[in-house]
């Protein structure tokens, strides 16, 4: 244990005329929650102490006791004996609040001004925080257009405590009633309409039945704006003279107003000569093609400033932007009037080159997981390199694409801009957010108790998978994305991992994906009676794996990625006797190549783009092993067809086991989707699917494996044969098989098809965007359909559908969503009338 | 019920004081932090508050919840800046962000304020018997963010964006002149550069290599007898060799 001394070192000063004295005395009157001593400590004055009189020591005694907040008065008398001054402060404290009431609005809004003023128990009531108070609710009631409203506060000794010590607060808000508009006149318009002024006036509208969406409040921050909007009204309209003379408001019924705006003109200009000074970049041609105005025009002052810099708009085509996307950061350019006759300007447009912008120092600021390696070698934007605004606007977008950083919050600083050195520096500020998804499941479903455990990080750090200090909780921040997933229920199980590692040895942005999968599915068994149990000897094995390679390409474009896959899939039947295959016992290979490219171009949050579009190309090829395994297939299909017609089952499973051991088949998909900003967030997707499945032999024919099913929400779920799953809403899972099926009966029923388009349009609109959960509705239509082969093949007869759903992205949770989509044509092979509705839950399903 | 939950319950505030005065002194410092989050509030203002407060951030400190334990050193000082332990609570509350900085490849806003409040807790009380632990941890921290820079600019090096790695490592060199990372950002930006000079097309290959030659140069001025030498050499024979080509 220690003790406290004080030690003083504050010097006196006198103001002018001040006497020495010792202090003799020191009291305090007034004080009730804190006693005479402790005051008496705090001004650190002690009886014998020279001070002097008026002084900077006592003024700052009696200034710090104010700073307390503490005391609402304090009075300090000296009371003189020769050379001894006695000192007695008289304070008043300032109590503390016991309780708010508020009077004369609704109780829901009360909180909120309880909780902005901090008006809660023990708060000091001082005069400062009754006035702040007053002028907030009055404000806040201003703001919503009640202009008239009175607050009136007083306090009261609380009952239960010492008077002085607490005090009750009652706040009493009148209302006036809110000030309506009742007209909007115009006075002095003669190019311009009423109506169409009255149009400028976004937020102060007159008084109108129609218009019920938006209130004919009057609020005076609004009106000064609206001002500012007529008169740029006229100048897009060549009246660059134009000005409001005057503006009355004039009460014209109870609580409601109406508005006089006196308008002067002017003159309508229009455009003269414009000559570009100081470019030596671009030439004068060029920059008047950029420009777009020409001589002759309207006078368009609003136009002529948008073409040279428009605010707020890094994207947009203007002048500033062509010198500032060429690395002329420090441009300047002014438009200067040169000339007006009568009524035409001639310009010079003025241009200030500067010296070419180099990027100095980049860098990050608020990794707090994420490792900078991961960061800085995605960059666009490097030490060096020539300024461009497109490279920060691209390294934006994909900084927020990795999912690591919240998308809406990513901001990049331009610091320390230099244009003597021609050097600029830039700091990516950002914030990370959570990049791991669970996935917990348990439900009824396939016979009997289906559970569910995945587990996705998208900011993985294998590396650091035995290092103890790693876990907090996770080993976290090398970029790499890892999942783990196990489905079991008493019939099944399923178990996959995955691995991708963004940069494969650090080098180069060479993606290395693995993944690996194993499942079994066993038979229900009856002979129990009752209840089904798995029948251990009919199962159907599936095991396989995959490793890819994916890369980043400069040319044509830096969007585009190639990408090459080797995968092979083991199936293995025993007694599995289903429709879906044709033999019940054996084993087939599944190896192939994939070989993909793709273009990615949306805009920075993946998980809503606004605009941009994305191209998806692969070709999956298992090798022509017919070319060289020397088994007649002509002969084979001839057996295969005697069999069948003789109906031996047995021989065809045989034929089939032995045409489909190693499957052979190639594959064909393309799918491309564009992003539309329309009005405001509303989004617009459009989306076009095709997909192709052929065989090489066509003797040997296409597997039955590796088919597109299309219908139903499109979730993938358990798949027993590398199926692909399309989603088509409006219609039951996988229920849109080709329109043949019924007449042909050569095919089989529960096959998939081998070809199948489909077009999606979807308008989303976002209803929250906040990096803990983003939600959009959406409306759609779309319209898909499958065939067998090319010669029914018929883009237009399609099965259609629109209808309405919503989805929330958590990150924690990955996508949810639910669709209510109602089938305008009849499920093929059935006759009738349309679908009408189904319900679809999407669950984790990408965009 | 222990004698604990019963203090931490009762509304005796000086019987909670003692205990948590008496926790605090065989070093439970856990325990008493509970005792004085309810304390504190209650002797604001009083001639107690000094002491308390100091001992709650100690004890915030002992536990190594070192994001309050700044917090509230800090605020100690500047409520007590007279206090004979304002020395000792500055010099914690300094030690307390130190003790936030995270790996160097994170974030280094925590170092950086560490950085800061040492040096002025240096600058404060030049002859405190903690100063010399004091310019330690400077010194580390300063080593960390010169590890980061340095680390940034191999980075360039790594993906083999050689010039981007030379404008990195000169950025390196002119910010930290006296650093241990120094030979190692000359060696990497003369590979660099070597690298650089060797894959360009052949009429930048003789000036880009020449510029080359300088860096090694400076390199071996530097550090005659760096554990670099040897590679730069092997370097410096090969650059020979290509200029053979080129002359």
């Amino acid at each position: 244990c220690f003790t406290f001394t004080s030690l003083f070192a504050q010097q006196d000063l006198p103001v002018s005329n001040g006497k020495q004295y010792t202090i003799g005395e020191i009291s305090v009157v007034g004080a009730k929650q804190y006693n005479e001593q402790t005051v008496i400590a705090f001004t650190r004055l002690r009886p014998g102490e020279q001070v002097y009189l008026p002084g900077d020591r006592i003024s700052n005694v009696i200034k710090k006791l104010w700073d307390l907040d503490l005391f609402s008065d304090i009075n300090l008398y000296a009371t003189i004996n020769g050379d001894v001054v006695d000192l007695k402060f008289e304070i008043e404290e300032v109590p503390e609040l016991n309780k708010v009431t508020i009077t004369g609005i609704k109780e829901k809004k009360t909180k909120d001004i309880i909780k902005d003023n901090d008006l809660k128990k023990g708060t000091k009531v001082t005069e400062n925080l009754i006035t702040k108070t007053k002028y907030y609710i009055e404000n806040k009631y201003k703001k919503e257009g009640y202009l008239n409203s009175k607050v009136t506060i007083i306090t009261r000794p609380a009952n239960d405590t010492l008077a002085g010590q607490k005090v009750d607060m009652l706040v009493n808000v009148e209302l006036s009633d809110r000030v309506k508009i009742e007209e909007i006149e115009f006075i002095g318009n003669d190019e311009l309409s009423d109506s169409k002024l009255r149009k400028q006036m976004k937020n102060t509208k007159q008084k109108n039945l129609i218009r019920f969406w938006k209130r004919s409040k009057y609020i005076a921050e609004n009106y000064a704006e609206d001002k500012v909007s007529v008169i740029d009204k006229y100048k897009e309209k060549g009246f660059r003279d134009a000005r409001i003379v005057s503006d009355t408001l004039i009460k014209s019924g109870e609580d409601l107003i109406t508005l006089k705006l006196t308008v002067e003109e002017g003159d309508k200009y229009y455009i003269g000569d414009i000559d570009f000074l100081g470019n030596t970049v671009y030439s004068d041609r060029e920059l008047a093609r950029q420009l777009g105005l020409e001589k002759g025009d309207v006078y368009n002052g609003v136009l002529l400033k948008e073409r040279i810099s428009k605010d707020g708009d890094p994207n947009a085509d203007d002048l500033s932007n062509l010198y500032k996307n060429s690395g002329y950061l420090f441009s300047s350019i002014n438009p200067v009037e040169t000339n007006v006759e009568n009524d035409t300007i001639d310009f010079e447009i003025r241009i200030t080159e500067g010296k070419l912008a180099y990027f100095d120092r980049i860098t990050i600021t608020g990794n707090d997981k994420t490792k900078d390696r991961v960061i800085y070698r995605n960059l666009r934007t490097r030490p060096g390199q020539r300024y461009s605004q497109a490279a920060v606007l691209q390294t934006t977008r994909e900084l927020g694409q990795t999912g690591f950083f919240d998308p809406e919050q990513l901001n990049p600083q331009f610091l320390n801009a230099n244009p003597y050195d021609g050097t600029i520096d830039i700091n990516y500020a950002l914030v990370e957010q959570g990049a791991s998804q669970i996935e917990l499941q348990g439900g009824y479903g396939g016979g009997g108790f289906v559970g569910t455990l995945g587990l996705s990080f998208n900011n993985f750090s294998i590396q650091n998978l035995f290092n103890k200090e790693a876990y907090k909780p996770l080993p976290m921040g090398d970029g790499q994305k890892f999942s783990l997933r196990a489905q079991a229920s008493t019939f099944y199980q399923t178990y996959s991992a995955s691995l991708v590692e963004p940069w494969l040895g650090g080098k180069k942005p060479v993606q290395l994906q693995l993944s690996f999968s194993h499942s079994v599915q066993y038979r229900f068994d009856f002979s129990g009676g009752g209840r089904a149990r798995p029948d251990k000897d009919q199962r159907f094995l599936i095991t396989g794996g995959s490793i890819g390679l994916a890369k980043r390409l400069e040319v044509p474009d830096n969007f585009f990625t190639i990408s090459h896959a080797i995968s092979f899939q083991h199936f293995d039947l025993k007694n599995y006797n289903v429709g879906l295959f044709t033999f019940g016992n054996g084993s087939s290979e599944n190896l192939a190549y994939t070989i993909g490219i793709s273009r990615n171009e949306t805009d920075i949050n993946p998980i809503f783009p606004r605009s941009g579009s994305k191209f998806n190309l692969t070709a999956k090829l298992a090798p022509p092993y017919s070319l060289w395994n020397g088994t007649d297939y002509k002969q084979l299909a001839d057996d295969r067809a005697a069999a069948l017609a003789a109906g031996d089952r047995q021989a065809v499973a045989e034929i089939d086991q032995e045409r489909f051991n190693w499957l052979e088949y190639y594959k064909i998909k393309f799918e491309g989707q564009w992003f539309t900003s329309l009005i405001g967030k509303l989004v617009l997707s459009s989306k076009t699917e095709f997909g192709f499945l052929g065989a090489y032999n066509n003797d040997r024919g296409i597997p039955p494996f590796d088919r597109f099913f299309l219908g139903g929400d499109g979730l993938g779920g358990f798949a027993l044969d590398g199926r692909e799953v399309i989603r088509l809403r409006g219609y039951p899972n996988q229920s849109v098989l080709p329109q043949d099926r019924s007449e042909n009966p050569d095919l089989d029923p529960n096959d998939g098809a081998t070809i199948y388009n489909k077009f999606e349009f979807e308008l989303r609109y976002p209803i929250t965007l906040k990096p803990s959960a983003s939600i959009y509705a959406l409306v759609f239509a779309e319209a898909g359909s499958s065939f067998d082969n090319f010669r029914d093949y018929n883009p237009f007869l399609v099965n259609r559908s629109a209808g309405a759903g919503i989805r929330i992205f958590m990150p924690a949770f990955g996508l949810l969503g639910i669709d209510f989509g109602y089938g305008f044509d009849p499920i093929p092979g059935t006759v009738g009338g349309p679908n009408g509705w189904e319900t679809h839950f999407i669950i984790g399903q990408q965009f | 019920c222990s004698e604990y939950q019963k203090i931490l319950k009762s509304e005796d505030m000086g019987a909670k004081y003692a205990f948590a005065d008496s926790l605090y002194d065989i070093g439970k410092y856990r325990k008493s932090l509970k005792l004085w989050e309810q304390i504190v509030p209650s002797y604001r203002g009083k001639p107690q508050a000094e002491r308390i407060m100091f001992l709650n951030a100690d004890a915030l400190y002992q536990v190594g919840d070192y994001y309050l334990s700044g917090y509230q050193f800090d605020r100690f000082v500047s409520s007590y800046p007279d206090s004979q332990k304002a020395e000792e609570a500055q010099y914690k509350a300094a030690m307390s962000y130190a003790a936030l900085s995270p790996n160097y490849q994170l974030d280094q806003s925590e170092t950086e304020k560490g950085l800061d409040q040492l040096q002025l807790f240096i600058t404060a009380y030049p002859e405190s018997e903690y100063a010399d632990d004091a310019s330690e941890r400077i010194q580390e921290l300063s080593v960390k963010l010169q590890k980061k820079s340095y680390e940034i600019a191999k980075g360039w090096h790594k993906i083999m964006d050689y010039p981007t790695a030379i404008a990195a490592f000169d950025d390196f060199l002119s910010d930290y002149p006296g650093s241990p990372f120094r030979e190692a950002a000359l060696f990497y930006k003369f590979d660099s550069q070597y690298q650089y000079g060797s894959k360009s097309i052949s009429v930048l290959v003789k000036p880009r290599l020449n510029e080359a030659i300088e860096m090694y140069e400076t390199l071996i001025r530097y550090f005659p007898e760096g554990e670099y030498r040897e590679e730069a050499d092997a370097l410096r024979e090969d650059i020979d060799a290509i200029l053979e080509n080129y002359s």
